[in-house]
C-alpha cells in the first residue's frame, strides 16, 4: 500500500513540476515585443479606419444608435450580457472625436513602444469598450486583435524594439529604483513574459479546435466543397477563384486539409517535429483567406498570432542576422 | 525556455495557477456551450459551470464560438435601401457595397451589419397558436421581434439622419452562392439577378421569400 501510495504521489508530483515548468519558466520578450509592433500597428490602423466615418458607427445618429446598443446587452430585449461601455452614454460629436483621438494617441504609443507598461492596459481597455459599443459590425478580426493586446498587457512587451529600450539605454543606465526599472523594464526573461505566451498559443489552440469542430458538423466541409462554397461568396471575394469548380481534386483536397489541419492543431503544434508543418499551412490558409477572400487584416493577425509558437531566441538570431549586413554597410 | 524556473513561493504559483485555470475555464466554456447546445438546450452540466464564468467571459468579449465558415459557407445577406427624393428619382442602394465603402476594413464592418440584421431577424408574432399553448414562448418571440425592429428602425434613422428630408425603406436581401454542378455545367457571373432574393417580413407560416 505506502509503495502504490508512493508511486501515486510520485507521478501527481511530476503533473506539478510540469505544470510549473509550463508556467512559470522565464521566457525573453522578443517575439511579444515583434507581436506588440504588429498588433499594435494594426489596432492603429482599425481605429483609423474607423475615424473616416466615425459618425455612422458611434453616437446618437449611427447605424446601431446608442440606445439600441446598450438595449442589445442590458436585457431589454430579453438577452442580457456583462459587456459594458461608457460609449453608449456619449452623445456629442466632439466628445467622441476627443476621445477616439485620445485612444489613436495611446494606440501608436502602444505600437511604437512608449511607456508601453501604461499604454499597453489602456490601449486593450478602449479596445475593448469600441467592441461592445460596436456591437453588430465585428467579426474574427477584432477578436483575434483584442486577444493579442490582451494577453501583451501581461508581459513587458515594450522591453525590446521599443521607445522604452531606448530611453532606458540612453538614460538609465544606472538602477534608478523600483517604479523606473517597472516603468523601463531591462530585455531580460520573465515569468509573465511566458505566461502571457502560454496564455496566447493555448487560447490560439481553443480558437482552431472549436473552428474546427463547427466545420465538422457541417457537409460541404467533408465531401470537399467547402472551399469552393467560400470562394465563390461574391460579398467575401476579393480575387477570383471559381475557375476552381474545374479542379474538384484540388479544392476539395485544401477543404480536406483546412478541416483536418484545424481540427488537429492543437496537438500537433506542441511537438518540434509537426510544428513547422502546422504552423506553414496556417500560413497559407490565412494568406489564402486574406488574399481570396477580402479579409486582410483579418489573415496578417492570424498569422501573427501564430508567431507566439516562434522561440524568442531564435527570433533574436533572425533579427541579428537581418541588422548585420546594415550595420556592415554602414561600418 | 530560457533559463531555470525563477523561485516563485509556492503560494504565489498556487495563486496564479488558480487564477489561470480559471481565465482558461472562461475560454472554454463559451464555445463548448454553443456546441453542446441541443434539444434540450444548452448541455446542463456545460451550462451550469458557464453561469460562474459567464459575466467575465462576456465583460472581455471572449464569449465567442469561433465558427467560422461553418457548419457550411453560405449566402450571403445585404441590405437593400431605397431612397424617395422629392421630384427626384428613387435612389437605390445595396450594403455592402465595395465601391462605396473603402477601405476593406470599412466595406467589410458594413457587410457584417447587415449579416447580423439577418442573424437577429424575427418574424412577427407570435401567432395565436402560441400565444395559448407557451406564454413564455410567446413572450420571448415578442422581445426578439422587439430587438430586430428596433434595429432595423435604428438604421432607417441613420439613414434619414443622410438624407435629410427624404424618404427611406430597407428591405433585407439574400445573395445565393451558386450550386457547384450547375456552375461546372453553366458558369454564370456570381452577380447574376436569378442569385438575389428578397427576403420578406412577414408570418412564419407564409412562404418567407420571393
Amino acid at each position: 500500500m505506502n509503495q502504490h501510495g508512493s508511486s501515486v504521489k510520485n507521478w501527481l508530483l511530476g503533473y506539478v513540476d510540469a505544470w510549473d515548468q509550463f508556467w512559470f519558466t522565464p521566457r525573453q520578450p522578443h517575439t511579444l515585443s515583434i507581436l506588440r509592433i504588429i498588433a499594435g500597428v494594426m489596432l492603429l490602423y482599425s481605429h483609423l479606419v474607423l475615424a473616416t466615418d466615425l459618425s455612422a458607427f458611434l453616437g446618437d445618429t449611427a447605424w446601431v444608435n446608442n440606445a439600441t446598443a446598450r438595449q442589445l446587452h442590458d436585457g431589454t430585449f430579453g438577452i442580457s450580457d456583462y459587456g459594458r461601455t461608457y460609449l453608449w452614454f456619449i452623445s456629442s460629436p466632439t466628445l467622441l472625436w476627443l476621445h477616439h483621438g485620445f485612444a489613436i494617441g495611446v494606440t501608436a504609443c502602444f505600437a511604437l513602444g512608449i511607456l508601453t507598461r501604461i499604454t499597453s492596459p489602456l490601449a486593450w481597455f478602449l479596445q475593448l469598450m469600441y467592441l461592445h459599443r460596436l456591437t453588430g459590425t465585428l467579426f474574427g478580426f477584432d477578436q483575434i486583435l483584442t486577444y493579442i493586446v490582451m494577453y501583451l498587457m501581461l508581459a513587458p512587451s515594450g522591453s525590446c524594439y521599443s521607445v522604452d529600450a531606448w530611453l532606458r539605454r540612453r538614460f538609465i543606465s544606472i538602477d534608478r529604483g523600483r517604479f523606473w526599472n517597472w516603468l523601463f523594464p531591462e530585455a531580460k526573461a520573465t515569468v509573465l513574459a511566458n505566461i502571457a505566451t502560454r496564455l496566447l498559443q493555448l487560447h490560439l489552440c481553443l480558437i482552431y479546435l472549436f473552428g474546427g469542430i463547427s466545420k465538422a458538423r457541417g457537409q460541404t466541409w467533408w465531401d470537399g466543397t467547402a472551399v469552393w462554397y467560400s470562394v465563390s461568396n461574391y460579398e467575401y471575394q476579393s480575387l477570383d477563384m471559381t475557375w476552381l469548380s474545374g479542379y474538384p481534386r484540388l479544392f476539395s483536397a485544401m477543404t480536406h486539409v483546412t478541416l483536418f489541419w484545424e481540427v488537429f492543431y492543437c496537438a500537433l503544434v506542441w511537438p518540434r517535429l509537426t510544428r513547422p508543418f502546422v504552423i506553414a499551412i496556417a500560413v497559407a490558409v490565412h494568406a489564402g483567406i486574406a488574399i481570396a477572400l477580402g479579409m486582410i487584416t483579418f489573415g496578417i493577425m492570424m498569422i501573427a498570432a501564430n508567431m507566439i509558437f516562434i522561440s524568442p531566441v531564435w527570433m533574436q538570431h533572425v533579427l541579428v542576422r537581418l541588422r548585420r549586413p546594415s550595420q556592415q554597410d554602414e561600418g | 525556455m530560457d533559463s531555470e524556473p525563477v523561485l516563485l513561493t509556492k503560494r504565489v504559483r498556487l495563486l496564479i495557477s488558480i487564477l489561470i485555470i480559471g481565465h482558461l475555464l472562461a475560454l472554454v466554456l463559451p464555445p463548448l456551450s454553443v456546441q453542446t447546445r441541443g434539444s434540450i438546450g444548452q448541455s446542463p452540466s456545460v451550462s451550469t459551470a458557464l453561469d460562474f464564468f459567464e459575466p467575465y467571459s462576456q465583460a472581455l468579449y471572449i464569449d465567442r464560438g469561433y465558427a467560422f465558415f461553418a457548419p457550411d459557407p453560405g449566402p450571403s445577406h445585404l441590405i437593400q435601401v431605397a431612397i424617395s427624393r422629392p421630384e427626384e428619382p428613387l435612389l437605390e442602394k445595396m450594403y455592402p457595397d465595395r465601391n462605396e465603402q473603402w477601405p476593406r476594413l470599412l466595406y467589410h464592418r458594413h457587410f457584417m451589419l447587415s449579416e447580423f440584421m439577418h442573424e437577429i431577424y424575427q418574424p412577427p408574432g407570435p401567432s395565436e397558436e402560441l400565444l395559448k399553448a407557451n406564454r413564455q414562448e410567446a413572450r420571448y418571440w415578442s422581445l426578439l421581434r422587439a430587438r430586430y425592429k428596433h434595429v432595423h428602425q435604428s438604421l432607417v434613422d441613420h439613414l434619414k439622419h443622410e438624407h435629410p428630408g427624404d424618404e427611406v425603406a430597407i428591405r433585407r436581401i439574400e445573395h445565393l452562392v451558386p450550386n457547384l454542378i450547375d456552375y461546372q455545367q453553366e458558369p454564370i457571373e456570381l452577380t447574376d439577378k436569378r442569385l438575389y432574393r428578397v427576403l420578406l417580413d412577414q408570418p412564419i407560416e407564409q412562404d418567407a421569400s420571393e
